[in-house]
């Protein structure tokens, strides 16, 4: 199985917990037969690397000024796209999922569901609500739209905590049955995000 | 190519939105490639009332949810439209079956044609009708910036970069650092056609603009400093001096408060007439009936209400700059002047006093519209372009 992860940390960019986590389940995934390609940014740093028989693609903004992080994601999307579907191509279209890691990269993940069919799941670290205590200004609630985009969009959610299932349930109307929980605590998590994805590609193989 | 070619057009506007100059442009170039044997496909903005997908003279239009929730400015709305125009695209494509070209106008829908291109690995061309760096005349913010760069990004993406005059091909060239065989330039057109009909008695159209005795100058554009409207109003009273005429000013903008309480204060509230956006028909009935129409612009990528009042027939009095500069040929076509108040009071004195004068500018310019600016010689142009980048694209490993 192939799995493409979008995050937009990742060693050594680390902003906070996710860079780290995406690491430890790519070593995870890569011990259970799955091959991950990681996708994420680096200001300067960009190209693909080998680090650890890990797959490391990295890119950068093409737009350089920006007025806010909003308008830096939006841009940084399509250079997520085009490795993506660089990645896709030279695979011989063997890619079985897309593993997007909180709202950055949500605009790519549903556009490329959408162009060629590959299904993503959402994995979330954090949501606008809790990062910003609710605030409702037109700057929050664009973000928000973009998290909204993906739960409806992705065939599975992942959340760390029962307290963040319910938040999803909450704020976004998502189905019960969408959400799995997976406690990065547990020792056997890397098991439980591997029955997400196997159960995303049986629902591919049984619809598509 | 046995099977016709297919392209998709990305536009922020496209009839019945109409914002600016980009509408009508895409408009006419896709209805003269759809009669030209290509298949166009516009992906564009919604509006209220006009359909989700409907076929417009032999061009299937496509208008997307084009986000609507309260954005935090105009450029942070662009980009989550693309977000939108690029999924709802994305989705159009695959149900297709694919298409063979992307071709996108101005940074407004950059994103989208850009993700586009490499998902489904076809080639990009790109229409730069205007630039910020143009438009604000420098760059003063990193709003500005950020959008100059969006516009660098798109011409960098692009295989070819389509701008409609010298001059723009030049300015975008040094704007961008683009190597110069990257660029082409294809004019913008205007349809004679339109202005043939006869729909309203003019005689009679003209008492809601003018009385009888007042000749008819007409400025057609937004009210923003780069179009010289300022120049104009500048203007009035010098020409007044000379001639008797009423000024009707169509169009919106932020400096329509500040000049219409300066014409006020001039005392020249009876000779200026504001009326604001009007309808098509109102608009090529106004033309044909101005007996000058003056375009005071500042900054002009092209300068198409020149080209329109030619069609119309009516003389017109330009500022020798950008675009206008290669459209009218002084004395011959229409009449050049500098952006000053004093030299366009000239202008347009000299075209409302010698009546012979303006009858050769109007078929001199009427003759060079029909033949060097027409749609379907546009759109065939727009074809070979095609034609030579999938012809490249066939020997790439995308192919």
């Amino acid at each position: 199985m192939r799995v493409i992860i979008f995050s937009w940390e990742y060693p050594p960019r680390v902003v906070g917990k996710l860079a780290n986590y995406v690491r430890d389940l790519s070593i995870q995934l890569a011990k259970n037969k799955v091959e991950p390609f990681v996708v994420t940014y680096h200001e300067y740093l960009t190209g693909e690397f080998e680090e650890g028989g890990l797959k490391i693609h990295r890119v950068t903004n093409p737009v350089k000024t920006h007025i806010s992080v909003l308008t830096w994601v939006l841009t940084l999307n399509q250079e997520v796209e085009r490795v993506a579907a660089n990645i896709y191509y030279k695979t011989g279209k063997q890619i079985s999922l897309i593993d997007a890691h909180d709202w950055h990269f949500i605009p790519a993940a549903v556009t490329l569901k959408k162009a060629l069919g590959i299904p993503f799941v959402y994995s979330i670290e954090s949501l606008e609500d809790h990062r910003s205590h609710g605030a409702n200004s037109p700057f929050n609630m664009a973000i928000k739209s973009i998290e909204w985009l993906g739960m409806h969009e992705a065939s599975a959610i992942i959340v760390k905590s029962d307290w963040m299932a319910d938040e999803a349930i909450r704020i976004y109307k998502v189905p019960e049955a969408k959400i799995k929980i997976v406690n990065p605590e547990s020792g056997f998590w890397p098991k439980n995000v591997l029955e997400v994805y196997k159960s995303l590609k049986e629902a591919v193989f049984n619809y598509g | 190519m046995a099977s016709p070619l297919r392209v998709m057009m990305l536009t922020w506007e496209f009839p019945p939105r109409i914002i600016g100059g980009i509408s009508p442009h895409v408009y006419y170039l896709s209805k003269n490639l759809a009669k030209n044997d290509v298949k166009v496909y516009v992906v564009t903005c919604d509006f209220p009332g006009a359909p989700d997908h409907e076929t417009m003279d032999g061009v299937e239009v496509f208008r997307i949810d084009s986000y609507k929730n309260p954005s935090p400015d105009f450029a942070s709305w662009v980009y989550l439209m693309n977000m939108n125009m690029q999924k709802e695209a994305a989705a159009l494509v695959k149900s297709l079956g694919g298409v063979d070209i992307f071709h996108a106008h101005d940074w407004l829908v950059a994103n989208a044609g850009i993700g586009l291109k490499h998902i489904f690995r076809k080639p990009l061309l790109a229409t730069i009708h205007s630039t910020e760096i143009g438009r604000r005349n420098g760059l003063h913010s990193d709003y500005e910036r950020m959008i100059h760069e969006t516009e660098a990004w798109l011409t960098y993406e692009a295989w070819r970069v389509i701008c409609c005059s010298n001059y723009m091909v030049s300015h975008v060239r040094w704007a961008f650092g683009l190597p110069e065989d990257k660029l082409v330039m294809i004019p913008n057109g205007v349809d004679a056609k339109e202005y043939a009909k006869d729909a309203v008695d003019l005689s009679q159209f003209r008492k809601r603009f003018a009385l009888p005795e007042e000749k008819i100058v007409l400025y057609v554009g937004r009210l923003v400093y780069e179009k010289g409207i300022q120049i104009l109003i500048s203007a009035v009273p010098k020409i007044l001096e000379k001639v008797n005429a009423k000024f009707v000013v169509v169009g919106n903008g932020y400096m329509k408060e500040p000049l219409s309480e300066q014409v006020k204060r001039m005392g020249l509230a009876h000779k200026v007439l504001f009326t604001g956006f009007v309808d098509d028909e109102t608009l090529r009935s106004l033309q044909k009936c101005a007996d000058v129409c003056v375009v005071p612009s500042l900054f002009e990528p092209f300068g198409i209400v020149a080209l329109e009042a030619m069609a119309a027939k009516s003389p017109v009095v330009v500022s020798d700059t950008g675009g206008l500069s290669e459209i009218v040929e002084h004395d011959v076509t229409g009449v050049k002047v500098y952006p000053n108040p004093d030299s366009l009071a000239w202008g347009v004195t000299r075209v409302l006093l010698d009546e012979n004068y303006a009858n050769r500018l109007r078929e001199n310019a009427y003759r060079m519209v029909v033949e060097k600016f027409n749609w379907e010689k546009i759109s065939q142009q727009t074809k070979d372009v095609y034609k030579q980048v999938l012809d490249e694209y066939s020997k790439t490993f995308w192919a």
